[in-house]
């Protein structure tokens, strides 16, 4: 630490983040921002989690949102009051890490000798399969009634509901920071390096000494503990598991989209694609046709004049425009990945 | 009915579906080969040439015509729908995908993945308007009927076994087109330089070879197979709607690892195991767990075969 | 880690500020004027054709007072609960629309949701703002009655200790009980029960399958589909093997039933076929193909079909064929009395605010709607125990009887 401290795109993007709150006491309740920006906290951890194992070690994981599910299903299980266990918020969360990590060993054990796109299916199916036990296994996890309610954190005072916003943000902002400074350390670390190494190279690794195997399997179970982390927070903030099909393959899309359009392999850059990415859903989508809806804009009687009927559209619009535009994403590592 | 009728039904049933996920697996498998693009929006591609049929169906009035007249309908359809996919997919590559050869193989997936949303809109506002003209009270987002102008009635009379002339047209038309695809890849020019570039896309184009342009045929192919699937489908299942694109993508993505990506008979052979395991699986075990086995043999058969049932076991290249 | 410390005294700091600020933020009452109806339904996806119609329904009650109660203008805003990327409701969008409904202080009455699992999450969040909740479609029991659903249900759902919710569509336990007790009046003796696995359909057909068991019918089958195959024709031969005398299938348009009756039919199976609510639709007959629903299928639903309807009823339909220039379905009856017992509830209420109007739907009582003359019950739920039995002929619904007497 004796460099001289430059604030990096990841500090620049934080700081603001922080800020969001203050600016909605100024902003009319419409406009607010900070409950869609607290989703997209949840999302950026996600994808940072699926950045480790995609970005950093390079195996292609289409099945992140499973741990999600595991991880939402966890603390349901572990907190619920229908359940034995009954542990409070903090016990909780903190156990959705080691059984996330868990699950992740059981995919990855047996599969990680597959090669690239193999992988990717066996991960795939992964998710498929983590719905249908939560779905058909309706004694356990209640099927698709989902789990509920489910503890907030709760700092002396009485327990936090969904009017304390604030509270939440800066509780999930918070936990965003954290879970940035932990990856980048390991991104700093021999682990980290290693990652790298065998996503350029696998056998030129293999015959510099690294465990291959236990490298990718470090990778896989960091990224399932990260995304099972964001599974049991997002379930605490709706004080519900939701139902098995809220992690579905669509949700593991769209973190691999927010990695890729904000830049594999890059910290500021997965934050920025969350923003962009779940930003436009939830809130430049939402406000448009709010406001268009407002103003009279658009009606029923023809499938065109929805503009519900649009999103599709935009957000594929958006996915393509964005890697044509910038193909190694919005804000890429800066150590150039070797040309492949 | 006696358990060995069952099962021969089962059999059936497995079989025709098999046959239809392998048509769109082909296409799957085809673009795989050729640019290691695992393609998103090949399923939706695949559903907006059922929506195509349909129209044609219903603004020709199909559904009045005579027996010789509808087989003249189904062919009218499968060219038509099988030109249109071709087309898109075409289109597709040259609008989203070419620019990004040089990119790394997973913006081009993300860009296959913004494609296949937009075609599901497309899918969707096609479903809403121009349906109104043959059906009324359709919302668009509704799945549709597709009149079964292939009957679903028993060629073996009353028995308990049954075999429909939708079956038969399942195998009546992907049999020939999967022979007619593997000559064409084996012994003709194009599929030579398909090949080619599949090996190398350097090579290939310092061997003389048009490289864009041999990749736009493998989609134009691709996607062609597509719309044949799409057609054989519709007149199999007769309900379409927008969203059915993505488990046709699934299933046909599955099944092309399964037999080993790349491979066309390894993409047929995936197709019929995915079929048959379903209807074996709901008939003999549970439906709710029928997509967890087939994933779980997903799991075992690449575990022991990790590049597929026929895939080339080639190590990646250094 | 210099910055991190940095940020976390950001954090620290900006809480305390804005927690003062929060609490200086009084909920003013509505400003005289204005009154809003926010509906929070999934509006992209595939559940889109059922919402249009709900949304129809909930226009034309509004249309119908001509915009205002009482000189209080009546504003609507149709929200959306699902998201592109999920094409089907989305847990964090509908805790973002019921936050944005509490936050808005011209809101008086939330109406939705159209999925139970949603209606779990916003539940909850308007209870503490004391804003009521009317739902025109979730049927699952556990959110109003107790003994159904889990053993903390419904109590959860009312942590001001106050009912804010209520529906004015029956729910699960008694419609799945008359679909069982109508099986057994179409003399159905084996039956096999089918569902989708969703909260709706497994449900019902969980309850279907108790009082079939009860009425002594023989169930030899109950399996739950995955909505999104391309046919059932494997599973089509595994009822037709157990040769029973009636399907039931629990589920909704949205989750196939279309393709399952095709697929039944096609497969070779002839007999009876009986659906709940969520499939009294016309696009369940233009998904399934009318030839293969025709006089063998069944279809119960809460409340009396168009043609049945009297008065109130009958002035609905008129109306809403002028308007939209279709028959009026389930769900667009199910819209509209919701919207409309908002509308009355409006005009009875004592103070024109979130309290006022509450305690004036609590206390709707004898409300003549589409749906029959009915109330609400002490749990929010309506008192009308009217279900009626339809069948399909010639590609349309056509009433058969009504249910329970």
């Amino acid at each position: 630490m004796t460099m001289r401290w430059r604030p990096g795109p990841i500090f620049i993007i934080l700081a603001i983040a922080a800020f969001i709150p203050l600016l909605d006491q100024v902003l009319p309740a419409k406009m607010q921002l900070s409950e869609a920006i607290r989703g997209v906290f949840l999302y950026a951890i996600l994808a940072l989690g699926l950045n480790v194992v995609t970005g950093y070690a390079g195996l292609l994981n289409l099945g992140i949102a499973a741990f999600m599910a595991i991880g939402a299903y966890t603390f349901g299980i572990l907190t619920c009051e229908i359940y034995p266990f009954q542990l409070g918020f903090w016990p909780a969360i903190a156990l959705t890490i080691p059984i996330g990590a868990l699950a992740g060993f059981i995919l990855g054990a047996p599969t990680l000798g597959l090669r690239g796109d193999y992988l990717a299916i066996v991960t795939l199916g992964f998710g498929e399969i983590v719905q249908d036990v939560l779905k058909n296994l309706d004694v356990v996890t209640k099927g698709t009634q989902g789990i509920n309610p489910l503890p907030a954190p709760n700092f002396g005072g009485g327990e936090w509901t969904a009017e304390d916003e604030y509270k939440w943000y800066y509780l999930f902002f918070v936990l965003l920071v954290l879970t940035v400074l932990a990856i980048r350390n390991l991104e700093r670390s021999r682990l980290g390096r290693a990652w790298f190494s065998i996503r350029e190279d696998e056998i030129a690794s293999r015959s510099m000494g690294i465990r291959v195997e236990r490298i990718k399997m470090i990778a896989f179970a960091t990224a399932a503990a990260i995304a099972a982390f964001a599974g049991g927070l997002s379930a605490s903030v709706l004080s519900s598991t939701g139902e098995p099909s809220n992690y579905d393959f669509q949700i593991s899309i769209l973190a691999l989209c927010i990695v890729i359009v904000g830049g594999i392999g890059s910290i500021a850059g997965v934050l920025v694609g969350a923003l962009v990415m779940v930003g436009l859903n939830s809130i430049v989508l939402v406000k448009a046709t709010a406001w268009m809806a407002a103003h009279g804009i658009g009606g029923q009687g023809n499938v065109l004049l929805s503009p519900n009927n649009w999103k599709y559209l935009i957000f594929g619009l958006a996915l393509i425009l964005a890697v044509r535009l910038k193909p190694n994403g919005l804000l890429p590592p800066r150590i150039e990945r070797a040309h492949k | 009915m006696l358990d060995y009728q069952v099962f021969l039904q089962q059999l059936i049933t497995g079989l025709s579906n098999g046959m239809i996920i392998a048509l769109i697996a082909i296409g799957y498998t085809m673009v795989y080969g050729i640019i290691e693009l695992i393609n998103f929006a090949h399923g939706d591609v695949f559903m907006l040439g059922a929506f195509l049929a349909l129209t044609l169906l219903g603004a020709l009035g199909m559904e009045a015509w005579g027996p010789t007249g509808q087989v003249f309908g189904v062919l009218l359809m499968l060219i038509g729908s099988a030109v249109f996919c071709g087309g898109l997919n075409w289109s597709l590559d040259r609008l989203a995908y070419r620019a990004l050869r040089k990119s790394s193989k997973l913006s081009l997936l993300v860009s296959a993945i913004g494609c296949s949303f937009v075609c599901m809109n497309l899918g969707l506002f096609w479903g809403g308007v121009p349906m109104k003209v043959f059906a009324d009270g359709n919302s668009a987002a509704a799945p549709k009927d597709f009149p079964a102008i292939i009957p679903q009635i028993n060629l073996l009379g009353d028995g308990f076994l049954r075999i429909t002339p939708a079956d038969l047209l399942v195998f009546a038309v992907t049999i020939p087109l999967m022979v007619a695809l593997t000559f064409m890849v084996k012994r003709t020019r194009l599929g030579r330089a398909m090949r080619a570039v599949a090996q190398d896309p350097t090579a290939a184009s310092l061997m003389g070879i048009p490289v864009d342009r041999v990749i736009g045929a493998t989609f134009f192919i691709g996607g062609a197979l597509g719309g044949f699937a799409s057609v054989i489908y519709s007149l199999y299942n007769n309900t379409i709607g927008f969203q059915m694109g993505t488990r046709a993508g699934l299933d046909a993505f599955t099944a092309a690892v399964l037999g080993g990506i790349g491979s066309l008979p390894g993409a047929v052979l995936g197709g019929l195991t995915i079929g048959c395991v379903r209807s074996m699986s709901d008939q003999y075990l549970e439906t709710r767990w029928t997509n967890t086995i087939v994933f779980c043999i997903l799991v075992l058969i690449l575990i022991f075969r990790p590049s597929g049932l026929l895939g080339s076991n080639r190590r990646e290249k250094v | 880690m210099k910055h991190s410390s940095i940020m976390l005294s950001f954090c620290a700091a900006g809480s305390l500020f804005l927690a003062g600020a929060q609490s200086a933020k009084v909920a003013t009452p509505a400003p005289a004027g204005t009154l809003r109806l926010i509906s929070s339904l999934p509006r992209t996806g595939s559940a889109n054709a059922q919402t249009n119609t709900m949304v129809n329904g909930i226009k034309l009650a509004i249309d119908e007072v001509g915009g205002q109660v009482d000189g209080w203008k009546i504003e609507y805003q149709d929200m959306d609960d699902a998201s592109p990327q999920r094409g089907n409701w989305d847990p964090a969008v509908e805790a973002q629309n019921a936050n944005a409904a509490v936050k808005d202080d011209e809101c008086v009455a939330y109406i939705g949701t159209f999925n139970s699992g949603a209606a779990k999450v916003a539940i909850p969040i308007l209870n503490r703002a004391g804003l009521v909740m009317v739902s025109p479609a979730n049927t699952y029991p556990g959110l109003t009655k107790a003994g159904f659903g889990e053993a903390n249900e419904p109590l959860v759902y009312r942590p001001s200790g106050k009912i804010n919710y209520f529906r004015v569509v029956p729910t699960d336990d008694l419609q799945g009980v008359e679909a069982a007790n109508w099986a057994q009046f179409l003399k159905a003796r084996k039956v096999f029960i089918l569902n989708d696995r969703e909260l709706y359909g497994k449900g019902i057909a969980d309850v279907f399958r108790k009082q079939a068991e009860k009425l002594g019918l023989e169930v030899v089958g109950f399996e739950g589909i995955d909505s999104k195959a391309a046919n059932y024709r494997s599973l089509a031969t595994k009822v037709k093997a157990t040769s029973p005398d009636l399907v039931y299938f629990g589920g909704t348009t949205q989750s196939n039933a279309g393709q399952v009756a095709k697929d039944l039919r096609s497969g070779g199976y002839e007999g009876m076929f009986m659906v709940p609510d969520g499939c009294f639709e016309q696009a369940f007959i233009e998904a399934a193909g009318a030839a293969n629903l025709n006089d063998k299928t069944f279809v119960t639903f809460g409340g009396l079909p168009a043609e049945q309807m009297t008065g109130k009823g009958a002035a609905f339909c008129t109306a809403y064929r002028a308007k939209y220039d279709a028959d009026p379905e389930a769900y667009a009856s199910y819209g509209y009395e919701a919207a409309r017992v908002v509308l009355q509830a409006i005009a009875n209420a004592k103070t024109k605010d979130r309290a006022g109007v509450l305690a004036a739907v609590s206390a709707t009582k004898d409300f003549d709607g589409v749906l029959g003359k009915w109330s609400f019950d002490a749990n929010g739920d309506t008192s009308s125990r009217v279900m009626s039995g339809q069948t399909v002929h010639e590609g349309n619904f056509k009433f058969v009887k009504v249910l329970g007497n």
